[in-house]
């Protein structure tokens, strides 16, 4: 089973780490998922595959009711992030699932009818979960070519998808980024590879700077804090990206 | 970069489904291919006895017999390829349904809730009800292909009565016996890859 760290709370308004599951085979890469909550109602950042649900739902159901899930924020659409769509859908039928609309006609092949998807314009869109707002802020190209991450304005945290990803080596999977220069390394040939446009990166890295950000939340590896979440903007900023070293 | 496919564990009931329908299918594929055949044959034939004339006369007849012993051959294919898509169909969603119930069931194991009783109670009347559309269609499929085993069996006293009337072909009496042998030949193709259909694990389960 996974573990739940709360990482942001405020009354009802809370943001729950997903994180880490010592059971989960080894062929199946490991991801975060992010539960935010407000008034008694939850969003479900990247919810994850299918293979990994009973993980996820058992460490989400300790900290919450999967039955008062209202939606799902889907990133952009790899199997990694939602594939277990249609599992999440048993729990409320009723549930929207936010997508970029380049995407929206893809994901169904996961579950879900008309009804479910909520498609994102490219610029974006803000989502209100009980009163509280939430930005989906365009990451495109970074690495899908519908792509956004999540800002939640009040609690300062951006939930950044791919962007910010680390392949963490066994014995160095603590929630937070602890030494930064130690874990990029463990970012680096991740981000060269999977993102593909340095022009999309730059208005990436533009864009982000001018959001109030604490805490940084990838959907692969540490989450970035402080002083390290600018830190890392600026080391991305610097990275030459969509290269393959053949 | 090569990589190997290789066989590995074998498949749970309605994975080996699947693997037996498409079986069924390629065996299905291959007697439309053999009653193209037939037909073009028959279409010979009628041109050999044409030549032949009067004495091939009976000959004739059961040539163009042929034809259309091709053609409801072809039809009736038609039909099981269809009962086929619908097994493929049941088969497809019960596998998924497989698959989520288990992971539903790990979820339950790990954090039991009293909705996930209600959703494997739902799951499992909608699964029973796939199960029942499978066995229905299984059924249809048998009966077809019983149905399409009797056609097969007129074609068998097509070409042994095609065989008698080469006799009477006088000077296209050989050639008309190499065609009916071919018929004859032809016929007991098809009746072989029906029975092999009739023996598939797919209507016993094992």
């Amino acid at each position: 089973m996974k573990t739940t760290k709360t990482i942001f709370q405020d009354g009802s308004h809370k943001w729950v780490a997903i994180v880490r599951d010592p059971q989960k085979p080894h062929h199946l890469i490991d991801t975060n998922e992010y539960l935010v909550t407000h008034g008694g109602r939850g969003l479900l950042l990247d919810p994850g595959g299918a293979e990994i649900f009973p993980a996820v739902f058992s460490a989400l159901a300790t900290e919450f009711d999967p039955s008062a899930l209202a939606g799902i924020f889907a990133s952009h659409q790899d199997p990694d992030i939602c594939s277990s769509l249609a599992l999440w859908l048993e729990f409320n039928p009723q549930m929207h699932c936010y997508v970029s609309w380049l995407w929206s006609s893809f994901i169904p092949h996961f579950g879900g009818t008309v009804e479910t998807f909520v498609q994102i314009p490219d610029p974006g869109l803000n989502i209100a979960l009980e009163g509280l707002l939430l930005q989906a802020v365009p990451a495109h190209y970074l690495h899908s070519s519908g792509n956004f991450n999540l800002y939640d304005k009040t609690a300062k945290l951006l939930f950044s998808g791919d962007v910010g990803a680390a392949l963490l080596p066994a014995g160095e999977e603590a929630l937070f980024v602890e030494d930064f220069d130690r874990h990029i390394r463990h970012a680096e040939a991740f981000h060269r590879r999977w993102m593909g446009s340095n022009d999309a990166k730059r208005r990436w890295c533009e864009r982000i700077s001018q959001l109030e950000i604490d805490m940084l939340c990838p959907q692969h590896g540490a989450i970035y804090q402080g002083a390290d979440v600018q830190r890392f903007i600026n080391w991305f900023d610097e990275l030459q990206v969509g290269i393959v070293g053949l | 970069m090569t990589h190997f496919l290789t066989m590995s564990e074998p498949p749970p009931q309605t994975g080996a489904d699947l693997l037996r329908i498409v079986r069924i299918n390629e065996e299905i594929k291959r007697v439309v291919g053999v009653s193209l055949k037939i037909n073009i044959m028959a279409l010979n034939a009628i041109f050999l006895a044409k030549r032949a004339g009067t004495a091939a006369r009976g000959f004739a007849v059961l040539s163009n017999e042929f034809r259309n012993f091709s053609q409801d051959l072809r039809s009736s294919m038609a039909v099981l390829t269809g009962v086929v898509y619908g097994c493929v169909n049941e088969v497809s969603v019960m596998l998924q349904d497989l698959r989520f119930t288990r992971l539903l069931q790990e979820a339950g194991r790990q954090a039991p809730q009293a909705a996930l009783a209600g959703i494997l109670e739902r799951r499992e009347e909608k699964s029973a009800g796939h199960r029942e559309n499978l066995a229905k269609l299984r059924g249809q499929l048998k009966r077809a292909f019983e149905e399409a085993f009797q056609m097969v069996e007129l074609g068998g006293v097509l070409a042994k009565s095609a065989k008698i009337e080469a006799a009477y072909g006088q000077g296209f009496a050989l050639p008309l016996a190499q065609v009916s042998g071919e018929f004859d030949q032809i016929v007991e193709e098809i009746r072989a890859s029906l029975e092999a259909l009739r023996r598939s694990a797919f209507f016993s389960g094992n």
